[in-house]
Formats: C-alpha cells, sequence, structure tokens
C-alpha cells in the first residue's frame, strides 16, 4: 500500500511539475500531506536521527507525531498576522508538504544508492551524515521559521525547537510557556522537572 | 416609474463613528450616565468572540496566522507607516498589549518648564479623574510606584500583575543601576474583573488573550448591545459628514452598506463622536470638506490630521549573569518614570523617556551552527543551547518624547482612492526642528545609560 501511495503521489509530484495546472498542483500537495500524516517511515527514521536523545523514542515519535498533525493543519492563503506599521497584508504559501516529500525521496535514494539500505536500517551516524550532505551550502544559523525551512530535516527541528515542551527540557525547569498558568506562581523559580539528557 | 430609493435613515441621540477603545469608552459613560439613545457606525467586522479564540490563539501560535483574520478593508494599502490595517469592532484594542501608562503632570507642561512643544489647556490634575475612571471601565492592574514618580488620587482598581521571579531578579539589577522599577500598569486582570477571568499567563495578549484576561473593547460593546442600549452597524463605512444648512453644526454622515453592493445610510443624530483612531478620524473630518468648510469639519484652525506622533524607542538587550527562564509572562515589563519625571537640564537639552525592561530570549535561543560554524544535529543541538542559557538577557527599551513637527501630518492622498473614490489618507512623520537637531545627542544618551546598566549587571 505504502508503494502504491508513494508511487502516486510521486506521480502527480511530477506531473504537478511538468504541467503546473492548480487542480493537478492541489492534487500532489493532498498526496504528500496524505503520505507524511499517514506513512512516512523516512519521516519518523529523520526524527530518530536529528532530535536529541533526552526525548526518548517516545518522546521522538510524539513530536514526529505533532509534525505530521502540523502539515495536516497548515492552510493554504490563510492570512498571516499583520505586522507593526505596515498596510502590507501576507497569506500562507503553498503546503511545503510536496518539497519535503520530494526531500524525503532523495534522502532514500541517497541511502540506497550509498549503502544499498533504506534510510530507516541505517545507523544513526550514517544518517546524520546523509543529512549532513544535504544541508551542505544551505544559509542556516538559528532556526528557522517551520514553514520557511529549506529542508525537511531542518523544519522537524524547528517545529521541536520552537516548542514549549522544547524550553522546557533546554532549561530542565516547568516553565510551560504558552500554557495557561496560575499568576500566583510565576514569583518563584520554576520547579525543576526531573533530569532528562 | 416608482421613484429610486433614498438612503435608509437611522436616527438616535448619539451616533458614535468608530468601535475602538475610545468609542467604547464614550458609550459605556453614556450608558451608564444618561438615557440617551446610541448607535456606533462600524468599517469593520464584528469579532469572533471569546470561545472561538483559544483555537485561533492555537493557530497563530503553530503556524503565525492572523487571530483576527479579515480585521482590514480590502483596498486600503496607504502610503506611510500605518500602525496597523486592523479596523473591526472594537478596533486596534483586539490586539493591544493592553499596556496603559499614563502621561505625566510634565507632559501637558513641555513649553513652560522646557521651552519645547507646546503646553496643553488642560492639566494633569483635571485628566487625572478620567484616567481613573478609564482604567476602572477596562480594568488595569498596577503597582503604586513611588509617589513623586506616579501621582494618583486613587489607587489602582487591582492589584498589580505580579513580578514573575525574571523580572523580580531584572528590578534587582536595575535597582543596582540606580533606577527604581515597579510592575507596568496593564489592563489585564490580575484578579477576575466584572465577569472576566484572571490573567493566566498565556502571554499572546498581543495579538489575542485566549481568557478574556486583557481588557478589549468588545466587552463593554457585548453587554451594551445585548441590553438594547447601543444598536452596532458593522460593515458600515462612514463616508462624510455633512453640516446643519442652517449652523455649523453636523447634522447627519452620510455611510455605505459593505455587504449590500454599498447600500447608502444616513444617520441623523443630535451629537456625533467622531472615534476613529489617529488615521480614520481626521481622514473622515479632512474628506468631509464642503464649501462652507474647505479644509474639512472641525478645522478652522487648519490642525487637523497634523503633529502627528510616534512612540520612538531605543532598545537594546543585554547579557546578564543570572539565571533567567524566558517564558514565564514575557509581555509583562519594568517600567520607571525616574526619566520621564525629570527636572530641566542645566544645559537646556530637552530628554524625557520611559524606561522598561522585560525578559528575553535573544542570544538564548537553539540554533543550528555552533561558534566555528559547524552543522548541528541530535543532542549538540540541545547541548549548545543549555550552554548559552546558563546567563539571561533582558531586552531594555525607552521611549523617548519626540515633539512632532506642524507638518508630521496625514493628509488626503490624491493618488491613491477607496472602492468608492474616496482619497485614502497619507500619513508622513517628521520631527520638530528640536527634536530632530537632539535626535543623535537622546539616543547616544539612553545607549549611554543602558550600557551603566549593563556594566552594573556584570558586577555582582
Amino acid at each position: 500500500m505504502t508503494r502504491l501511495l508513494h508511487s502516486r503521489r510521486a506521480f502527480l509530484g511530477r506531473l504537478a511539475a511538468a504541467w503546473p495546472a492548480m487542480a493537478i498542483v492541489r492534487l500532489a500537495h493532498a498526496s504528500a500531506v496524505e503520505e507524511l500524516r499517514t506513512d512516512s517511515r523516512t519521516l519518523a527514521a529523520l526524527g530518530e536521527s536529528v532530535l536529541p536523545s533526552a526525548l526518548g523514542s517516545t518522546g521522538v515519535d510524539a513530536v514526529v507525531g505533532d509534525f505530521r498533525r502540523w502539515m495536516s493543519g497548515y492552510r493554504e492563503e490563510a492570512e498571516i498576522l499583520h505586522g507593526y506599521g505596515t498596510s502590507k497584508l501576507e497569506y500562507a504559501g503553498p503546503t511545503p508538504a510536496t518539497r519535503w516529500m520530494a526531500q524525503l525521496d532523495a534522502l532514500e535514494r541517497r541511502a540506497r544508492a550509498r549503502h544499498r539500505s533504506a534510510f530507516g536500517e541505517l545507523s544513526i551516524d550514517q544518517r546524520r551524515a546523509l543529512v549532513r550532505e544535504v544541508l551542505i551550502g544551505e544559509k542556516l544559523d538559528g532556526m528557522p521559521a517551520v514553514v520557511r525551512a529549506p529542508h525537511v530535516a531542518v523544519a522537524l527541528l524547528s517545529h521541536f525547537y520552537g516548542s514549549s515542551a522544547a524550553t522546557d527540557l533546554c532549561y530542565k525547569a516547568d516553565i510551560g510557556r504558552d500554557q495557561c498558568r496560575p499568576l500566583g506562581t510565576s514569583t518563584r523559580k520554576p520547579l525543576p522537572i526531573a533530569a532528562r539528557g | 416609474m416608482p421613484p429610486a430609493a433614498g438612503p435608509r435613515v437611522i436616527e438616535s441621540d448619539v451616533c458614535i463613528i468608530g468601535s475602538g477603545i475610545s468609542a467604547a469608552m464614550v458609550a459605556d459613560r453614556l450608558a451608564r450616565t444618561t438615557g440617551a439613545s446610541v448607535v456606533v457606525a462600524e468599517a469593520g467586522d464584528d469579532v469572533p468572540s471569546l470561545h472561538h479564540r483559544p483555537a485561533l490563539r492555537d493557530r497563530f501560535l503553530r503556524y503565525g496566522e492572523s487571530p483576527w483574520p479579515a480585521d482590514h478593508l480590502e483596498g486600503y494599502e496607504i502610503e506611510g507607516p500605518l500602525q496597523s490595517r486592523s479596523m473591526q469592532v472594537g478596533g486596534l484594542a483586539m490586539h493591544w498589549g493592553g499596556v496603559t501608562p499614563r502621561f505625566s503632570p510634565e507632559d501637558f507642561r513641555l513649553r513652560s518648564l522646557y521651552g519645547v512643544g507646546s503646553d496643553w489647556p488642560v492639566s494633569y490634575d483635571e485628566l487625572e479623574p478620567w484616567y481613573q475612571e478609564a482604567e476602572e471601565v477596562m480594568g488595569v492592574a498596577g503597582e503604586q510606584g513611588p509617589i513623586d514618580m506616579d501621582p494618583r488620587q486613587k489607587p489602582f482598581p487591582m492589584p498589580p500583575l505580579p513580578l514573575t521571579y525574571n523580572l523580580a531578579q531584572l528590578k534587582e539589577w536595575a535597582s543596582g543601576a540606580g533606577i527604581a522599577m515597579w510592575s507596568q500598569p496593564s489592563a489585564k486582570n490580575s484578579l477576575p474583573y466584572r465577569g472576566r477571568a484572571a490573567c493566566c499567563r498565556n502571554d499572546t495578549c498581543t495579538p489575542i488573550c485566549p481568557v478574556g484576561a486583557k481588557y478589549s473593547p468588545d466587552f463593554t460593546w457585548t453587554p451594551l448591545r445585548r441590553s438594547g442600549r447601543v444598536t452596532m452597524h458593522p460593515r458600515v463605512l462612514v463616508r462624510r459628514l455633512v453640516l446643519d444648512r442652517r449652523s455649523m453644526r453636523v447634522s447627519h454622515a452620510e455611510a455605505v452598506r459593505r455587504d449590500r453592493n454599498s447600500t447608502p445610510l444616513e444617520f441623523h443624530a443630535r451629537l456625533f463622536v467622531v472615534a476613529g483612531g489617529y488615521v480614520w478620524s481626521s481622514h473622515l473630518l479632512l474628506l468631509s470638506a464642503s464649501s462652507r468648510a474647505p479644509t474639512g469639519i472641525a478645522n478652522r484652525s487648519g490642525l487637523v490630521g497634523r503633529y502627528l506622533a510616534g512612540h520612538r524607542n531605543v532598545q537594546a538587550f543585554v547579557a546578564l549573569p543570572r539565571r533567567l527562564y524566558p517564558g514565564m509572562n514575557g509581555q509583562h515589563s519594568l517600567v520607571t518614570k525616574q526619566f520621564m519625571r525629570t527636572a530641566p537640564r542645566a544645559d537646556g537639552r530637552y530628554l524625557r523617556h520611559d524606561l522598561r525592561v522585560w525578559e528575553s530570549s535573544v542570544g538564548r535561543t537553539p540554533r543550528l551552527r555552533n561558534d566555528a560554524g559547524e552543522l548541528m544535529l541530535g543532542d549538540e543541538i540541545l547541548h549548545d543551547w543549555r550552554a548559552r542559557t546558563l546567563g539571561g538577557t533582558a531586552r531594555v527599551r525607552a521611549y523617548y518624547d519626540v515633539i512632532p513637527d506642524r507638518d508630521s501630518a496625514l493628509t488626503l492622498d490624491g493618488r491613491r482612492r477607496n472602492h468608492h473614490g474616496d482619497p485614502l489618507p497619507a500619513l508622513a512623520f517628521r520631527d520638530a526642528s528640536e527634536s530632530a537637531a537632539l535626535r543623535e545627542w537622546s539616543e547616544g544618551q539612553i545607549r549611554g545609560l543602558i550600557e551603566g546598566m549593563a556594566r552594573s549587571g556584570r558586577v555582582r
């Protein structure tokens, strides 16, 4: 089933690139989103390779799962918060899922060409080496906005490191940014969370 | 053939144009103190109700989407630094930060005290009860600052938002630099207030509070509309005020319904309140020019739209050898009036500013490359991030007083028009000569102050 879906998506992606009619582009996007949402083993394997080990396998699965939900929930042409001091309006662009799926496919091809093995069957170090190769030449420093990430590996990292959970993990403290928390407890130092990592 | 129908006429005692925070304050007072019938004409749409806001906030956090979609009119791309495109029931204050500083007494006597700008025709003492009333309507939580810096006749309606652990650290730091700071007064509930919840540090005051702890004008409009004390007409664009034939009073306002093929409407009232904010009020008055009021309504002085002022600031991020925990309540801040309530300088140069301090994560966010420029993956990113968060960062910002020039102005832009053919406004800010001459020096003084604070912070 996965291979069939993959083939259909790859076909639609190539068709959309060659003949970018709106209906075909939408189909290609929807197909990419569907595969990311339901079953991308490469994405899961990528998560294991780039996310911190302190998350454990359950934590990595949760982050990858939330990234999939993020992708499913993305709304093209949604109005973006307009800035302060300008009359310019901005709208969300096309879903990044299509290019991210193509990048996952490229990682698979690279894994098979280099190691004759699926990306997910490589060691963590081998996977990281492949990710480093594909990111050579990218201008990266801080975490970009998820939607502007030049590569799906960076998008996944940005998605995680932009979260409240990542901040708590960094500080090993229950800050709970973005969450509804009593005002009264803000006067004391955030409670430490069980040491992880 | 039947005669063409004229515009629909809506009559009331008072017609308020605009529905932002000033309009809400006026309507609230009229409802409390008079029996007047009040109608409100608002060009923008109604806003989503409170129970939709958690979901709207979530979309904002995850995708950067506007929690107030369609809060603007199409075709209103204007020339100049418009503060916000937002136009909706509640106005800009639907996504304000909820910060409620008062002017200082000196602001009303600039010419007398400092030899710049103009004195106001009213004093702080005369305005003070009205500040208090507005603070009670909104629900302002505040800390009484040192009495010589923070004059008040009555206490704040609510106790202050508590200083977070971070802000307490930063207050101690500022104190070490000789600066007395306290909790910034804010229209955010430190306790449940008038049916609205207490703040629970969701920390998205701008652009949206999901629990209603931050005051926004819809909390005034909703009960007034439900009780029938106010009739709101959203999606109604007032295009022109028309003078009474026998006097210089406004007899009616010409408007169109945006959602019904621009159906014309007329608002007739004994009293009109123009409350469209710093852009649209002046714009409407200028648009209403006629043969009897050739420069616009209420503009015999020629000052409508002039002396446009912004709030310029100098900002810096200061690295401190104190561990802070960004995200505890990042939109709340410390403030001081120490540099606003200042005596004239011996050298005659004018500088006053409100200094504010926030927690910040600048310089302490995760990154993908280390100092050597090497790409990091896996645990490397987390270890690098942890090493860079052993200290903290303070955001320091000074809003300094700038005297606007007479030609710092909103004018009608003959090149850009809305769908009805009315000229759009153009904004052009310009400093008065006394401020322009001092700009470099003023900003240098503030930078020097912040550098001094930074030095004191390094010594513990």
